[in-house]
């Protein structure tokens, strides 16, 4: 680590100042270059209006500090090279993903895979020579001389792999092939863009530079901290937070994918949460007679004390899919995790092999839910289906054994209203299982041992040191696994996509939320529709969460 | 009861009770590999069976075309014969003043009592039923037909003229266990899985990849740097892990839209590099490193990428092979997002799970080509899972406890 000083170039570090004046030079340069390009952007009539906008503020925004930043750089003062710094890199970023884009960089992910899997094997090859380098860590504390050949030899491996494999994937002629897209001022100009901010943005990071604009250590750290961050922060904002809000806003537009937005205020919303309930005159009087039904599709009917009610819905689907999904979440939950819980006390008790089971039964998480879907999808199978059949096995032996007179009940399982929601519960419960017994054998092995050896001493049976002890000691990860499973179960969808066909099922019986709001926004494109419920779904997610992270602070605050 | 023996029961029971468990959770998996190599009239089965068998048949002089076995009874041995005819009407006969005792003939070998033009009759059961002359030891006897039947002529393969008579549904045919790993090159043709094997594999790799790069520079920075803002940033990078993806499942499309990314798989790789939740665990191990070791590097004049690159880096394998391991199960099983973003009609853009989806209706009627398929899809995490089973394991704990 003593020899990390690197090399500095001798022209910048003789004359700092006259470099110093370049980069004021250039900031005062991008700032009336903004200047023009806002008057630019109102010039051309095919952009649309919100981008004019966006891109005007942006622009001001970069005018306004690089213009500061020529200004405070013959000031030496350290708030002109941040802020040099900041619209440079910044600069620099928007030039290269602008340049990656016109030339088609990210698209040509594509062809790409033409290719791709020409490579493959050295890849593989790749990787050997990753495990012949980690091999000599074997030898690291006796025999230096072996660690060095085993190291040499992998990082060997590994290069010339890698050389094969970016021939194999024909990355020579895809250079070539961008080298010719070169043909208009767009890539020429965003290329001169990338060059020059990138050689500002480096000659204001020199040593030298830093120490002339009285840098410290701390504004070192700071500029460190903000480059560090910065490619998952602009990731996040580009991919995250943009559509976050945008989304946000679609929700309050009529929105079909393609055409203008209207602004319809909560109208959206008001469809989806409009309900109504009347008394009726007579328990089979029609809907029709009670409330307006060009509004209103009749929803359910119940009766309290004598007297008959109705309920109306606006989005009938909508609320349809709320109270398959509800009851998803209250059959699925429990299902997967009760069982966990007795799984993990089980394997928590020191026998040889539980660390076999804990891994079994780890399995049926990580495959693909599209993958189980489809076993599962025969298994149910009405006539040749294991499962049908295991009932009928059962049934005849309980009919031999105790001499009764069950009738094999021949379930449809997936074309059936009644069961389809209830085999999506079985298989999800099936595959989650195993997670949450992990979880939980986690919090059961944080349990300090003597909590139990003291009961044991006080007299205190197995059942009531389960009680007393396991039970309020698992609280907190018990909090978590049930938040956890029933936010994943109330986003059910590529199960009931795979599983019942069509995926909304008999009668509507498995049209779940997030299903009715593909069909809203990717089958009929209401994207704006689809968005608020989106929200509406969010709304109870984040009710769930933020009582998940109150327990887990009050309990750290007890604990 | 001794204790002893309590606690040898107790265990005992504990076995019984993971055993049935590790069964139900097993079973499904291997219902899918021994189907995959079934062929397609062995799936459909009744009973359902685990292992694939296929049907044995035989060249018998005489018979241009190779004829099925079937275990047959020859006067109480079970013997294994070659089904000649399948379809071959049988009367059963029986005498008129002893109907019990029943005799089974081909039709087109009894003729009429009394020739066809004055067929005898006899009264049974108060009803006049015409007779037939059935010959028994050598006896012609005039009999009554009772019921018909359908059965199959079964020649011995050794001697084709040692033939007998049996119904072909209640017979046995002779099996093998079989393999048929032809299914998974078919399935590869079918559905064009050798092309979406290869997008799985380079948008997975794309993704562990580029989510490693940002989560480990992202996590250092808020590990172990400090700058205005850190702490606020970080705390909206926390509450974004709980955002469900639906949220932005629409705004994403549309963005996709605007940059013209839709139908490509730069939409399935740049966009998801960026992980609030890698960040937040690079993060929380970053900051258990010692800061001792850091300031001795700076003090020596190494910069904050060598910090990273020769001390973080080697130090916090178990971390890295953690995040690596989620990211890969989440891109290699990822379903909705390509549903939503890749045309289902532009094969040569679909991932495996996108295949899946297709081949579910084109090959609805051959469950061991679907099969195959699920089993493309799942061997591959299952085979990274065996490797990195701990990193699983500890993943999942350190997420669950800490939060």
């Amino acid at each position: 680590m003593t020899t990390a000083t690197a090399a500095r170039p001798d022209f910048v570090q003789s004359n700092p100042v006259l470099w110093l004046n370049v980069v004021a030079g250039w900031q005062a340069f991008v700032s009336l270059a903004s200047l023009a390009g806002i008057y630019f952007i109102w010039q051309s009539p095919t952009t649309p209006y919100w981008l004019q906008v966006l891109t005007t503020i942006i622009l001001l925004l970069a005018a306004a500090a690089s213009g500061a930043s020529a200004f405070f750089i013959p000031r030496r003062q350290h708030v002109g090279r941040v802020l040099s710094l900041a619209v440079n890199y910044l600069g620099f970023v928007a030039c290269l993903i602008g340049a990656a884009q016109a030339l088609g960089i990210f698209i040509s992910f594509n062809d790409l895979a033409n290719t791709f899997g020409n490579g493959l094997p050295f890849l593989f090859i790749m990787f050997l020579g990753y495990l012949v380098s980690a091999f000599g860590d074997r030898y690291e504390d006796n025999q230096p001389a072996k660690e060095k050949m085993f190291r040499q030899a992998g990082q060997l491996i590994m290069l010339v792999s890698l050389v094969i494999f970016l021939f194999a994937i024909n990355v020579l002629s895809g250079l070539l092939a961008l080298a010719q897209r070169y043909d208009s001022p767009m890539p020429f100009g965003l290329t001169a863009g990338v060059i020059f901010f990138a050689a500002a943005m480096w000659l204001m990071w020199q040593q030298t530079l830093a120490e002339t604009m009285n840098a410290n250590n701390s504004s070192t750290e700071m500029l460190n901290g903000y480059l560090f961050l910065s490619p998952n922060l602009l990731g996040f904002l580009i991919f995250f937070g943009g559509p976050l809000l945008f989304s946000f806003y679609v929700s309050f537009t009529d929105w079909d994918a393609f055409g203008t937005k209207n602004f319809v205020g909560l109208d959206n919303y008001r469809r989806i949460i409009n309900l109504t309930i009347v008394g009726l005159a007579s328990p089979d009087q029609r809907a029709a007679d009670v409330f307006d039904i060009k509004v209103y599709d009749e929803l359910t009917r119940f009766s309290i004390l004598g007297s008959g009610y109705v309920i109306g819905a606006q989005d009938k689907l909508f609320w349809l899919s709320l109270r398959n999904t509800l009851l998803f979440v209250i059959m699925a939950v429990p299902l997967s995790v009760i069982p966990a819980l007795l799984l993990a006390n089980i394997l928590n008790s020191k026998l040889p092999g539980m660390k076999i089971y804990r891994a079994i039964y780890f399995i049926p998480s990580i495959a693909a839910v599209v993958g189980i879907a489809l076993i599962w999808q025969l298994l149910y199978n009405a006539t040749i289906g294991y499962i049908n059949y295991a009932i009928l096995m059962a049934v005849t032996l309980i009919n031999t054994v105790f001499n009764a007179n069950l009738v094999d009940p021949q379930i449809r399982w997936l074309s059936d209203s009644r069961t389809a929601m209830l085999s999506l519960v079985i298989m999800s419960a099936w595959q989650t299982m195993g997670f949450n017994t992990v979880l939980f054998l986690a919090g059961l092995q944080n349990i300090p041992r003597d909590l139990y050896e003291a009961a044991t001493v006080d007299g205190a049976n197995k059942m009531q040191q389960f009680r007393f002890i396991t039970i309020p000691m698992l609280a907190p990860t018990t909090f978590f696994v049930l938040t956890t499973t029933t936010i994943q179960a109330m986003q059910l969808f590529d199960q009931v996509f795979i599983l019942i066909n069509p995926p909304s099922g008999p009668n509507n019986s498995t049209l779940t939320v997030v299903l009715y709001l593909y069909q809203n926004g990717f089958q009929r494109f209401q994207q704006g529709y689809a968005s608020a419920i989106a929200w509406v779904l969010f709304a109870g997610i984040f009710g769930l969460t933020l009582l998940q992270f109150q327990h887990q602070r009050a309990s750290a605050y007890e604990g | 009861m001794s204790n002893r023996t309590s606690t040898y029961l107790t265990n005992a029971l504990a076995y019984i009770v993971l055993t049935a468990f590790a069964f139900i959770m097993v079973f499904p998996f291997l219902f899918m590999f021994f189907t995959s190599f079934k062929e397609p009239k062995d799936t459909f089965r009744y009973p359902p069976r685990m292992l694939p068998r296929q049907t044995l048949d035989v060249t018998v002089a005489g018979y241009d075309k190779p004829l099925p076995l079937y275990y047959v009874d020859d006067n109480g041995q079970q013997r294994q014969y070659a089904l000649a005819e399948s379809s071959i009407k049988i009367g059963i006969f029986a005498a008129p003043d002893k109907l019990e005792t029943k005799y089974e003939r081909p039709i087109k070998e009894i003729k009429p009592t009394g020739g066809f033009m004055n067929q005898k009759k006899a009264t049974v059961n108060g009803k006049e039923e015409p007779l037939f002359d059935v010959e028994v030891d050598g006896q012609t006897i005039p009999m009554v037909k009772t019921n018909e039947t359908i059965f199959g002529k079964f020649i011995d393969p050794a001697s084709p003229d040692k033939t007998l008579l049996q119904n072909v549904r209640l017979s046995e045919p002779v099996e093998k266990l079989t393999a048929h790993p032809e299914n998974y090159t078919e399935v590869v043709e079918l559905q064009n899985m050798g092309r979406s094997l290869t997008n799985t594999t380079m948008v997975t790799l794309a993704v562990v990849l580029g989510t490693l790069l940002t989560s480990v520079i992202g996590g250092y920075a808020f590990a172990r740097l400090q700058f205005p803002g850190r702490d606020q940033i970080f705390l909206v990078y926390l509450g974004t892990i709980m955002v469900p993806f639906v949220v932005l499942i629409t705004p994403l499309y549309q963005l996709m839209v605007l940059i013209g990314w839709v139908d490509n798989m730069a939409a399935l790789i740049i966009p998801w590099i960026f992980s609030a939740y890698g960040t937040f665990l690079m993060r929380q191990f970053f900051i258990t490193i010692p800061k001792e070791i850091e300031e001795a590097a700076l003090i020596d004049g190494a910069s904050r990428f060598q910090i990273l690159w020769y001390i973080f880096m080697p130090a916090s394998t178990p971390a890295l092979a953690t995040l690596a391991t989620f990211t890969f199960l989440y891109a290699w099983n990822s379903f909705f997002w390509p549903l939503v973003i890749i045309n289902t009609g532009n094969e040569a853009n679909h991932v495996l799970t996108l295949s899946l989806n297709v081949l579910r209706g084109r090959a609805s009627d051959s469950p061991n080509l679907i099969l195959a398929g699920a089993a493309i899809s799942i061997i591959p995490p299952m085979i990274v899972f065996i490797l990195a089973q701990r990193f699983f394991v500890e993943s999942v704990t350190s997420s669950g406890v800490k939060g």
